[in-house]
């Protein structure tokens, strides 16, 4: 419920944040000298912008419950087309970073706890916290200048050679080569959160009685771990999951920009300078019902999870 | 008087037995003493457009090199972190200030005001918070001031979550009640009672949303929507991206000044929070 409440508040934000903002787009299709009125009036009428302000909002609500999300002012293009041929370039690196910085930073986490103090878990520490104060995108270019411009080793930017137009299977080895290193930049990004959350909920839950209890009945550490503290400690990093799904759907955006990554961040950037405001809202409203329905999603999943939470 | 003394001790004491709190105090302060003594140390004029271009480490006397304008680096540098603790600081207070009163009014009014104000709360989360920001910049024009407005209005959700919670617990103590007792109207109750008392985990808080703050402006300035007026760390990145190959340090050094501030600014965060967060539980006991 919340959720969908969410996305109209979304929607009724950015619609009056859009309209009230200083700039026309009507005059910047127009052209800078032209001044015509007649042409202004008939634009106007074309797209709908000579009609009063909550008029405009129940028409666009309307049009876009069937799909139907507007046409570009700049490129007069339907959005949903425009967002829809880049939304898999950009899915493909949302997904893979979120999936590894799952996997990855959970499996540091667990180890970390179970040597607190070692030095695997200072050195663990100390980078997820260093790396949790850095700005993505200054990662992404100092991982260029490293690995692009010093060594050479891989491609600095866009998603395939464009020199070479290889086909199958080669094809799908250099979209890998050239995802290395934005994948790994936002993959670099996300391990802290997961780190520190299943370190600490091991931690947590290695201390409960329940386990005590069990080590008192001389049930193996192994079998203790695999069975309880595993189960119970991984409950959070769903949430974090969530959570980091939810950044990474608007934080992928600046990664795709520094690594010329043909997805929706390029579309975000012309959209503003262009003041292209239908592509505009069509981003942000996609962006956060993709935000809304994660977080549903994670719900679910948690309850499934977790037998004590019950809806 | 003697109390004041005993109770500045004590704050003393916590600073020095907490080693995050220590080394973001000091973090902090040496990045106020650098903003403070900026003429002092840097060593070119950051705004003078030197014939110097794009000089490396060292050349010409030039202690972090130049960019393409040939304007120094480390001095650059030196200047900016006034811009980013400006930014850090103030947006933090309004997202601060923002989250104490709904919070207060939601968890200590309850009832139907609560219940609306908690939902707000939650959609305000659920949000996707930067491209929000990054819409309003883009279009009502990038200020600094903007810029700390719009991050500031944008972030209070979670103080205003602590803040509701605190409040919450408050309402039922016994000063709070016998303060309805004896007939003190609901406004003093929220700001001399309620506010005083359950604003310490919002401070520890807002010492992280500072860093974020940070985080956020830099990466709209590399957008290329910051405040072309103003020296910043993320503008630098941003125009160090075009000499990458050529000029490696005009990011590098910009970019390693914005994690120290950060880290500093998590230490001091994460310090506070052992200390003023009643629900940290030191798992060791102490």
């Amino acid at each position: 419920m919340t959720g969908l409440l969410t996305v109209v508040i979304v929607f009724a934000i950015n619609f009056v944040i859009i309209r009230l903002a200083p700039g026309d787009p009507i005059k910047t299709l127009m052209g800078k000298e032209n001044d015509d009125p007649v042409l202004r009036a008939a634009l106007e009428e074309k797209y709908g912008l000579d009609k009063s302000m909550p008029m405009q909002f129940v028409l666009y609500l309307k049009t876009a419950m069937t799909g139907d999300l507007g046409t570009s002012i700049i490129y007069n293009r339907p959005v949903i087309d425009m967002i829809a041929e880049k939304i898999f370039a950009t899915l493909l690196l949302v997904l893979s970073a979120a999936l590894l910085a799952l996997i990855i930073g959970t499996i540091m986490g667990i180890h970390a706890a179970r040597h607190e103090g070692s030095l695997v878990d200072v050195i663990f520490s100390g980078v997820a916290y260093v790396l949790n104060s850095m700005p993505s995108f200054w990662l992404g270019l100092m991982l260029i200048i490293i690995f692009a411009s010093r060594l050479k080793v891989l491609p600095s930017c866009g998603m395939t050679d464009t020199r070479a137009s290889y086909i199958g299977g080669k094809y799908v080895l250099d979209v890998l080569k050239h995802m290395i290193l934005p994948v790994g930049t936002l993959l670099l990004i996300q391990i802290p959160s997961y780190f520190r959350i299943a370190k600490s909920s091991v931690l947590q839950v290695s201390n409960e009685d329940f386990i005590t209890t069990l080590r008192a009945t001389g049930m193996g550490e192994r079998k203790i771990f695999n069975k309880y503290i595993f189960r119970n400690a991984i409950l959070p990093t769903i949430t974090i999951f969530g959570i980091s799904m939810a950044y990474l759907i608007t934080g992928v955006a600046l990664i795709e920009i520094v690594f010329a990554w043909p997805g929706t961040g390029r579309l975000v950037l012309t959209a503003i300078t262009q003041r292209d405001y239908p592509t505009l809202m069509g981003i942000y409203l996609i962006m956060s019902i993709s935000v809304a329905v994660v977080m549903i999603l994670v719900d679910i999943v948690y309850a499934l999870f977790d037998p004590r939470i019950r809806y | 008087m003697k109390s004041e003394k005993k109770r500045f001790k004590n704050i003393i004491n916590k600073i020095k037995n907490d080693r995050q709190l220590k080394y973001g105090t000091f973090g902090i302060i040496f990045l106020l003493l650098v903003v403070l003594l900026s003429p002092l140390i840097s060593t070119h004029d950051p705004n003078v457009f030197g014939p110097d271009a794009l000089n490396k480490i060292g050349e010409n006397g030039h202690l972090l090199g130049t960019n393409h304008l040939g304007q120094d680096i480390f001095s650059m540098i030196i200047h900016g972190t006034r811009t980013s603790l400006k930014v850090a600081i103030i947006s933090a207070l309004i997202s601060g200030m923002l989250g104490i009163l709904i919070g207060g009014v939601g968890g200590f009014f309850g009832g139907r005001v609560d219940q609306v104000i908690s939902e707000k709360i939650n959609i305000f989360m659920m949000l996707p918070t930067f491209f929000l920001i990054l819409l309003i910049i883009s279009l009502f024009g990038n200020s600094i001031t903007n810029v700390m407005i719009v991050i500031g209005l944008t972030t209070w959700p979670s103080n205003a979550k602590l803040m509701r919670a605190q409040a919450l617990s408050l309402r039922e103590r016994t000063f709070v009640r016998s303060a309805v007792a004896m007939g003190e109207n609901r406004r003093q109750i929220l700001f001399k009672y309620i506010i005083p008392n359950g604003i310490f985990p919002v401070v520890a808080n807002t010492t992280m949303g500072m860093s974020n703050a940070i985080l956020t402006e830099a990466s709209l300035s590399f957008l290329g929507l910051g405040d072309p007026n103003v020296i910043s760390w993320g503008q630098m990145i941003y125009t160090g991206k075009a000499y990458l190959t050529s000029a490696w340090w005009i990011s590098t050094f910009a970019g390693l000044a914005i994690v120290i501030t950060v880290i500093f600014f998590y230490l001091l965060g994460d310090g506070l929070n052992h200390v003023l967060n009643p629900k940290y539980v030191n798992r060791k006991g102490e």
